[in-house]
Formats: C-alpha cells, structure tokens, sequence
C-alpha cells in the first residue's frame, strides 16, 4: 500500500471528493504539475485512467508491455494516405514509463518561432534556462555510462561520422542506466527516472493524492470558470465503474496530444480561434533495417545511444533504435517464410531511422461509438524529407559495414550497396507507399497570446475559461524538432509556479 | 513478479479457423510446430482484449473479409480462405498485400498483429538468439555492483526537500 495512492480495487462505490486542483494525467506533464504544486502546498489529486505498475513488474515482454502500459494496446492509428501507427502511454507515468528517455532541452531557434508566432511571453531559453537545470538534476538527465552502449548504436555512430556528419551523445534522465534496452517495455531497474520513479512519488510524499483507473468523461463548469471533473472508475477489459466526481476550482488537463483535446471538446469547451484538435505534428517515423555480416546483438544497450544532429536544419534528426523481436516482425514488410529467414538473423539486424520536424497537418476528432480518432495528412515536403531520411539513414548504415538494407516503402525495396540505393529511390517514392509511426504527438492545444489563433496562453490558460489549464505536448504551438519531453516538463514547471505566484486568483 | 493488474482479460478471436489459417500463412512455416499455432491465437485473443470495442469489430471485419473474399479469387474454385490449401491461400494472401489502398493496409496491420503474437512466443524468441531475461539480470547487478551509492542517493533525492535553486 502506497500512502496516497488509490486503485480500482481500493474503490468499491461512487468516489466524490474535492481538491484545490485536480490533474487529469499523470505523464510529463500532470506529474510535474503535481509535485510542484504539492510542494507549494496546493491540495492535489491526480487522475490517471491507466493502471499502477511498478518498477517490479516489469519485464522484457512485449506483448504484455502493450496490454498493460500502453493507449489500446499501443495501436494508435492516425488515419491518412498514408496512415501513421503511433502509440501513446496509458498508465502512472504516463508515456515517460514507456519512452526512450531522451532528454534535451528545446531549441532555441524553436522557442524563437514560438514566442514570435503566436506572442508568447517568458519563454525564451534565458526564461527557460533555470526550469532545464532543475528538470536536469531531478531526473538525472546525463550521458550514458559507456559499458551501457550497444554495438547496433556503435556501428550505427561510425557509420555517421564514417560520412563527416555530426553525432551527438544522447542526454537522457537515467541514474546510471543498465542498458538493458528495456525502455518501451518499462525499465526493469528504475534507472530510467520516468514520472513513476521521480515525479509521482516526490508528489505523493508531498501529500497529492493520486487515483490510478480513473478515467475523466467531462471537465465540469459552471459560469466563465470550472467547477472540476466528472468520470469513472475503470474495471477490468476497460469497463466502466462507479461513477467519479471531483470538485476544484482549477483543473489541469495533461492526457497528451489526443486525449486532451478530445475530453476538452467532449466537455463543450469551444475556444474563438476553433484550433481545438487540429495543428497535430506527430515527428513521422520511419524504420530502415539493415543486416550485417556478424552479429551485433542491438538487445544489448541501451535503448538509442546517439543522434545524428547533422541534417537537423532541415528536421531531420537520425538514430539507431532496436526493436524487440515482436516489433520488429510487426512492421517487417514480410511473412511466412521470408519473414522467418529475415528475423533468422536478428541479431544480425540494426534497425535505425529518421524522425521528420514535419509541419502540422492533423487533427483530432470525437467519433460517436468510437472515441478520439486522428486524422493526419501528409504534405508532400515532410514526404521527400522523410525518404531523404531514410535514404541518409541507409547511407549511414552501408557506411557501418551493412550488407543490405530494406528500405520502409510498400513491396520492401532492398538494396544491397550505396549504388542500388540510389538506383532505387531516383525513381519517385509515391507518398502513399510510405510506412511510417510516430511516438511524439502534439500541437492540438496550441499556445498562442492570441485568442484568434491558439487555444491557451502564454502558461497554459485556456482562452476565457479561468482555471482550466492544459500542459502535455497538445499546447506545443508546432514541432518541437526533437524528444519532447523535457519541453513538457520545463512548461508544466514554468506554469505551475506561475499558478502558484497567483493561487489567490485560481483559490489554490 | 507479476504488475498489479494483470492486464485486460482475453477476448474471443473472431471467426477463429480464419484466424488460425492466417497465422499459418502469415508467420514462418515453424508455427505449426506443436502447439504454436493454438498459443499465437492466445496471444491474439491477450492483445485483441487490449483493443477498444471499435477496433475489435474492425478486426472482425477484416477477419471475415478476408475469409468470405477468397471465394472471389480465382485460384479458389470458390473456397473460403480458411479452407484454402497452402499454396493458393499463399496466393490469395500475396494478392492481397501487393495491392494498393485500404484493403492491402488492412491486411498488412493484420498481419504485423499476428506476427508479433508468434515472435512474442518464448521459444521462438530464443530461437532467434533473443533470451533477454539473463542479460538483464546480469547488467542490473552490474549497475548495483559499480554504482550502488550513487543510485541510492539518486533514488533517496526524489522525496527530499528541494534542494535546487528554484527558478
């Protein structure tokens, strides 16, 4: 028993209670809001639809990762031509407990854009600056211990530099990482300093309530303000439970890029500018596989070692990543016996790939009978980026010694020298014969000091309706070009001292 | 260890000798050592549980698609795919996946499910020289024995009081 910790089965009957502020998501961002105001004195309750999970429950299994930590058994499609497969975490922590820890500070060039956009006040990288370092100390944001790095990263950073490009050493918030490559499955050791192992428990001690299987139907109002949440309890299979109601003056809703504006649209939440749900960026992904001639074991490491900063004026940003065998047979382009002879050499494999800056093109929507559903449209610029990515990806690989290459097109072009590959993609590469996922999803919540044009302002208002907040990555008003998530908890620890400077106004 | 929750219970595979026709086509021919083809339906019914309402009938939907629309192919003489043999339901399935739009996607997204249901497998996995449990075991003592006391102190700052400069 957790203090302050609540679970499906600690609640038999209808839950009502009633707080200073309520937090809808328990990720980068609503566990930082907690801690920060828990810390500030702020009576809080965290509500998280997902389940309680601890450090030692998890394993490397991947299947059972998806069922239990991820959104709809990590199956998020964003519907377009073409479709993009995305995954979403659903759980205490939130998707920090499934991410790959990259920790990196925003651009500054981004933060430029931002600020001069949409208006935004106090965040420049000065303004910024002092909530990085703090994030940085508390999560252990660092450089990896160098017996912790795989050989699939290694060839993968010779490659590169084997092409004159700028690597990076990967930051990421981890307490002498194992290097058990166990990130998307949750870590097994708690090195990873994810919100379950950080934020939570500092929140939890500092006396916020935290409520696991609570999921939130509405954010209830009354006159210009909120009045707090309604929802229910989770049961098993995802059935409902006995009914929930919080009562708060402020509500701060952090369920990410998909959820959170879907409940904020379920609750008849209208904002002037009708940007609610849409300016989704998702970073398409794109996997590019590469077979060598020894084994390279990519199991053994740490999750993603490096990143090729080199192309990131052009957003484009390169790493080797490695797929649990599960994953890697699912968006292989091949079955029966091929795939089998394909995941014959796992070991052989290193998969590696771009993540495209792109700009913005999809929208969340509530389907009746169906739920939050995302919609996403490709433009033709983040298309040839994403194949020149792949194509630079491969380059890099060849350069590491890679036999052969497939490449993550329809029918799986493979090609076997720098030669064929650039025989291969002189052709065009239709847009829709692209195979492409994404695990950063944002923008549907769009800061923006205008009421015309965003959705919440400088700290994460909503547009006339005091003290209802957001803070995930649905208030980034365009890609971040990069891992997200210490930009979520920088803005979550900006704003929530900013909410406590003026508790009076919001009755905290 | 098992987490608190167990996870949601298994659903029920739809049209189920359809399923279990697809797993033997679409996963490496050794799936029908033994019982494995019954233990990725298992894993399919685990993961199936794990959809939403909408998405488990989309499945279905695509399941019975698949099955009623082999009568369509040629080389069927007019069979449901769960009753074609090995080489004309490879055939049909080859069809399928090499052409364009939502159908080929439809079967493509089905096919990466099943086949992450037969490399989920245990033996499969070692099979393929991925026998990770050891090898975490192994650097977990390896973190403790070269970093013990900076892990605990790491691990005992997360509840103490803030000790960094606050913006």
């Amino acid at each position: 028993m957790i203090r302050g910790l609540t679970e499906q089965d600690d609640i038999t009957g209808e839950l009502r209670l009633e707080c200073g502020a309520v937090i809808v998501g328990s990720g980068a961002g609503g566990a930082t809001m907690a801690a920060e105001l828990a810390e500030a004195g702020v009576d809080v309750i965290v509500l998280e639809e997902g389940g309680y999970h601890p450090t030692e429950s998890f394993t490397a299994r991947t299947g059972r990762a998806l069922r239990t930590l991820y959104r709809d058994g990590g199956g998020g499609i964003a519907i377009g031509r073409p479709s993009v497969l995305y995954t979403e975490g659903r759980c205490v922590g939130g998707s920090t407990v499934v991410n790959g820890g990259m920790s990196w500070r925003t651009p500054a060039r981004v933060l430029d854009r931002w600020a001069e956009q949409e208006g935004l006040e106090a965040i420049g990288e000065a303004d910024l600056d002092p909530y990085f370092t703090a994030i940085e100390a508390r999560l252990s944001v660092g450089l990896q211990d160098p017996e912790t790095i795989g050989r699939d990263s290694a060839r993968f950073k010779a490659g590169a530099e084997a092409r004159g490009w700028t690597v990076v050493e990967n930051r990421r918030n981890q307490l002498h990482c194992a290097g058990t490559n166990s990130c998307s499955s949750g870590c097994p050791t708690g090195a990873k300093r994810s919100m379950l192992v950080t934020s939570i428990p500092r929140a939890l001690s500092l006396g916020a309530r935290v409520f696991a299987d609570c999921r939130v139907d509405r954010v209830t109002r009354s006159g210009p303000g909120v009045t707090g949440v309604t929802g229910h309890v989770m049961r098993p299979g995802g059935r409902k439970g006995p009914r929930l109601t919080v009562r708060a003056r402020t509500v701060i809703v952090a369920g990410g890029a998909v959820q959170t504006p879907a409940l904020l649209a379920r609750s008849g939440l209208r904002p002037a500018s009708g940007r609610l749900g849409h300016g989704l960026s998702l970073h398409p992904n794109a996997l590019v596989t590469a077979f060598f001639d020894e084994d390279v074991t990519g199991w053994q490491g740490v999750h993603q070692a490096f990143q090729v900063r080199e192309f990131l004026a052009e957003g484009l940003l390169l790493a080797a990543t490695n797929f649990t065998p599960p994953m890697l047979a699912a968006l292989l382009p091949a079955y029966g016996r091929e795939l089998g002879e394909l995941m014959a050499g796992y070991n052989r494999i290193v998969t590696a790939g771009p993540l495209v800056e792109d700009t913005g093109t999809g929208h969340v929507r509530n389907i009746p009978g169906v739920g939050p559903q995302v919609f996403y449209r490709l433009t033709d610029y983040d298309a040839e980026r994403a194949v020149r990515g792949v194509e630079l990806t491969a380059e890099a690989l060849f350069a590491a010694g890679a036999r052969r290459v497939l490449l993550p097109f329809d029918g799986a072009p493979e090609a076997r020298s720098p030669r064929d590959l650039r025989r291969l993609l002189a052709r065009p590469v239709p847009k829709r014969s692209l195979q492409l996922y994404s695990i950063h999803l944002m923008g549907t919540a769009r800061m923006s000091e205008d009421p015309r044009r965003g959705v919440v302002g400088s700290f994460g208002e909503f547009h006339g309706v005091p003290g209802l907040f957001v803070t995930d990555a649905s208030i980034f008003p365009g890609p971040v070009g990069i891992n997200p998530m210490e930009t979520v908890i920088a803005l979550a620890m900006r704003n929530a001292r900013r909410m406590v400077e003026r508790r009076d106004r919001y009755g905290l | 260890m098992t987490a608190r929750l167990p996870g949601p219970p298994p659903a029920e595979v739809p049209f189920r000798p359809a399923a279990r026709r697809f797993a033997e086509v679409v996963c490496p021919p050794e799936v029908r050592a033994g019982q494995r083809a019954e233990r990725v339906l298992h894993e399919f019914g685990l993961m199936l549980g794990a959809l939403p309402p909408a998405a488990r009938k989309a499945l279905a939907v695509v399941l019975v698609l698949l099955d009623q629309g082999a009568r369509l192919y040629p080389a069927s003489r007019g069979r449901r795919f769960a009753r074609l043999d090995d080489r004309v339901a490879d055939a049909y399935i080859r069809a399928l996946v090499t052409r364009r739009g939502t159908v080929a996607w439809m079967v493509k997204r089905l096919k990466g499910f099943v086949t992450m249901c037969y490399y989920e497998l245990p033996e499969v996995q070692r099979e393929i020289g991925y026998d990770p449990a050891p090898y975490i075991a192994a650097v977990s003592r390896r973190r403790l024995d070269s970093y013990g006391p900076q892990v605990r102190a790491g691990e005992a700052a997360v509840t103490a009081p803030a000790d960094e400069a606050k913006p």
